[in-house]
């Protein structure tokens, strides 16, 4: 039985004859890691999404499944019913809109501040450059919610308190550094002289950069941009502190907490991790140039 | 030579926007967070030797009761020409450390029944004036709960962070074992990114609960017969734990993402030898990954550290925040204008500024980290 298993695994069959015991020994060793790997594989795989299926099964069972014990593995039967009485409960949908229009505002914001950096850091070299780099490093590994204490204090002061847009000039603040980063990462990978060769064509600087540069980053910056997004969807600290009637939906959940129905809850914490469902899945090529540049 | 000015000014116009940005929005609230932490904002009365003018004789505090010594009538000319009375009084009180003050004052600092007659007044106006205090971090270090919090910090940082980094390790080698469907893995194991803390706490909610998945796990396998009451406030060791298998789960992927950057950096040629020369899973990892992957674990291990300290709305969800305190929730709870919160914004900068300066010391150290990497790979 096991010699018909190698011989399929190898490419030539008419060499399995000629396996001495010892090769065979460790052609089964290499199969059986492989499986293993596999196997482990799957297993992480299992961790990772059994929690959101659960929540999952949660948010879509009738209400009376949600508080019924022992629990159901499945939807079924299917409904509507728990997302329905989260997302008509008051305040819910008005808290949904502020964090889109939030997130919207800290992409924009974000990425138009944030590219012409990347782009200067990636493309010249002067003087200043690197402390610059580092100093946006530095920003990035600082904990900058922790900064809505005082900012919440000067926007009472200024009368900006409250705001929805006041949430998103923190967030651009959090978002920014990682956003210079992966910006210049991106142009890095364009090798300049695509853009001397334009140059060379005829091209003004400007006409090199929209013609020739901007088509080959724009899906990394795409990426970037969608990051953002998420980044800004999830925040909850500074969201929660600095708004009290325009909250976020995070702001909102956390603020409800304690006086919610399970069912708020669970249909809350599915509904706010579903753009991390859909979003991921087309930046995850990306992700390395977010995290990984340590010396680029 | 136009060229080259030309391209000595670009750089900086092109970096200036965010730099602009980042002092608005990152070093001025670090100032305002510090003021806010160290300095007294109050109004105190300054008590003078003469009328409009003289040597400054003292200040009292708000709301001290004064005696009036003497009274004087002035006039007061206004924009349109006519005239109105003024008092100026005499007064004499205490001040906070119950000195004896006697000076004039003008009649707009005081509240007195009668400008004429009243002996008494009480001291209701005075200028803005600022004070540098230790108050404030007195008062953090002296909340029961500040220690409560660090403890739990410390504790959570301790417990989540060896978990995560062989998690993410083996996650990362999996990955690059080149397996079928390996583009599908890598989303999947890079969800958790996108999973804001308070989902990822409200998923392991529904698993800890009474009625929760966990229970009906265990009793259907036969391990418990009753659901078990895994998160009550006598139950701290489970609260802790839903904590870090949370965090775990949630905050896995971005070390991963940093390790598998990190593998990708190594030579293939290095990985090839050691399997040639038949070193062992364990060796290579032992003596070849892991130590090339130091740098790229430095790094993750500085922003996982600094992360921890951030940690809240897991803990939140899990358990109200009541049971178990971390150092981020003390920080929203002394800030918290509501019912459950102190609405005190002086102690939460104060709280703020704790968890800066320990972020602070571990970003130094990354940055050396960073700028040693560097150099070592100009070499």
């Amino acid at each position: 039985m096991t010699t018909v298993e190698e011989r399929q695994a190898l490419p030539q069959p008419t060499r399995a004859r000629v396996l001495d015991p010892a090769q065979r020994r460790a052609l089964r060793q290499m199969k059986l890691r492989r499986a293993g790997t596999y196997a482990l594989a799957i297993g992480i795989a299992i961790w990772i999404l059994l929690p959101i299926w659960l929540i999952g099964t949660m948010a879509f069972s009738p209400s009376d499944q949600v508080y019924a014990y022992p629990k159901p593995v499945v939807p079924v039967p299917f409904s509507t019913e728990t997302m329905q009485f989260f997302l008509e409960y008051e305040g819910i949908m008005a808290a949904t809109q502020n964090s889109i229009v939030v997130a919207l505002v800290t992409l924009a914001l974000s990425t138009v501040i944030a590219v012409p950096a990347g782009y200067a850091i990636s493309r010249y070299i002067f003087p200043g450059r690197d402390a610059f780099r580092l100093g946006v490093l530095a920003v990035r590994a600082f904990p900058i919610v922790i900064l809505a204490v005082p900012l919440a204090v000067t926007f009472i002061q200024w009368g900006m308190y409250d705001e929805v847009y006041t949430v998103a000039l923190m967030h651009t603040a959090l978002t920014l550094p990682t956003t210079i980063l992966v910006v210049s990462s991106v142009f890095a990978s364009v090798p300049r002289e695509f853009e001397e060769a334009a140059r060379i064509f005829g091209c003004t600087p400007v006409q090199a950069f929209m013609r020739v540069v901007l088509p080959l980053v724009l899906p990394g910056i795409a990426a970037a941009a969608i990051f953002t997004f998420v980044m800004s969807w999830n925040e909850v600290f500074a969201a929660t502190l600095l708004t009290i009637r325009n909250r976020t939906l995070p702001a909102l959940i956390l603020y409800t907490l304690n006086k919610s129905s399970i069912q708020f809850q669970y249909a809350g914490g599915f509904f706010m991790l579903v753009p991390s469902l859909v979003f991921i899945f087309f930046i995850r090529r990306y992700l390395f140039n977010m995290w990984g540049q340590i010396t680029k | 030579m136009g060229r080259r000015r030309r391209r000595n000014f670009a750089p900086y116009l092109l970096i200036l926007p965010s730099f602009i940005y980042l002092a608005l929005f990152f070093a001025w609230p670090m100032f305002r967070s510090l003021q806010l932490a160290f300095r007294r904002e109050s109004q105190i009365l300054a008590v003078y030797t003469e009328i409009e003018g003289g040597d400054l004789a003292g200040r009292l505090e708000l709301q001290t009761d004064v005696a009036v010594l003497n009274r004087e009538r002035r006039e007061e000319t206004l924009p349109n020409g006519r005239t109105r009375p003024i008092y100026w009084f005499q007064i004499v009180g205490e001040n906070s450390v119950g000195e004896t003050v006697e000076g004039w004052v003008n009649q707009r600092y005081l509240f007195i029944e009668s400008r004429t007659e009243s002996e008494t007044a009480r001291v209701v106006g005075g200028e803005g004036a600022h004070e540098w205090t230790l108050d404030y971090v007195r008062r953090m270090f002296n909340d029961h709960n500040f220690w409560r919090a660090l403890r739990t910090t410390l504790l959570l940082l301790v417990l989540i962070l060896p978990l995560q980094f062989v998690l993410a390790i083996i996650m990362a080698l999996v990955l690059q074992s080149q397996l079928k469907g390996s583009s599908i893995l890598l989303y999947i194991y890079a969800i958790p990114l996108g999973i804001s803390d308070l989902a990822a706490g409200l998923v392991w909610v529904s698993i800890f609960r009474q009625n929760g998945f966990l229970n009906t796990f265990l009793t259907e396998i036969g391990v418990l017969d009753s659901p078990y009451v895994f998160l009550s406030a006598n139950n701290q060791e489970w609260m802790l734990a839903a904590i870090v298998l949370a965090e775990v789960w949630r905050a896995t992927s971005i070390v991963m993402v940093i390790v598998v950057s990190g593998l990708q950096g190594i030579p293939r040629d290095y990985l090839e030898a050691g399997e040639i020369f038949g070193a062992s899973l364990w060796q290579r990892l032992r003596h070849i990954i892991l130590p090339l992957l130091k740098p790229s674990l430095q790094v993750a291990l500085i922003l996982r550290t600094i992360l921890a300290f951030q940690v809240f709305a897991v803990v939140v969800a899990i358990t109200g925040g009541r049971v178990i305190t971390v150092l981020a929730y003390e920080t929203y709870r002394w800030y918290d204008p509501g019912d459950s919160g102190f609405n005190n914004p002086n102690v939460a900068a104060a709280y703020a500024g704790f968890i800066m300066l320990i972020s602070l010391v571990i970003a130094i150290f990354y940055l050396r980290t960073v700028r040693t990497q560097e150099e070592a790979a100009r070499e």
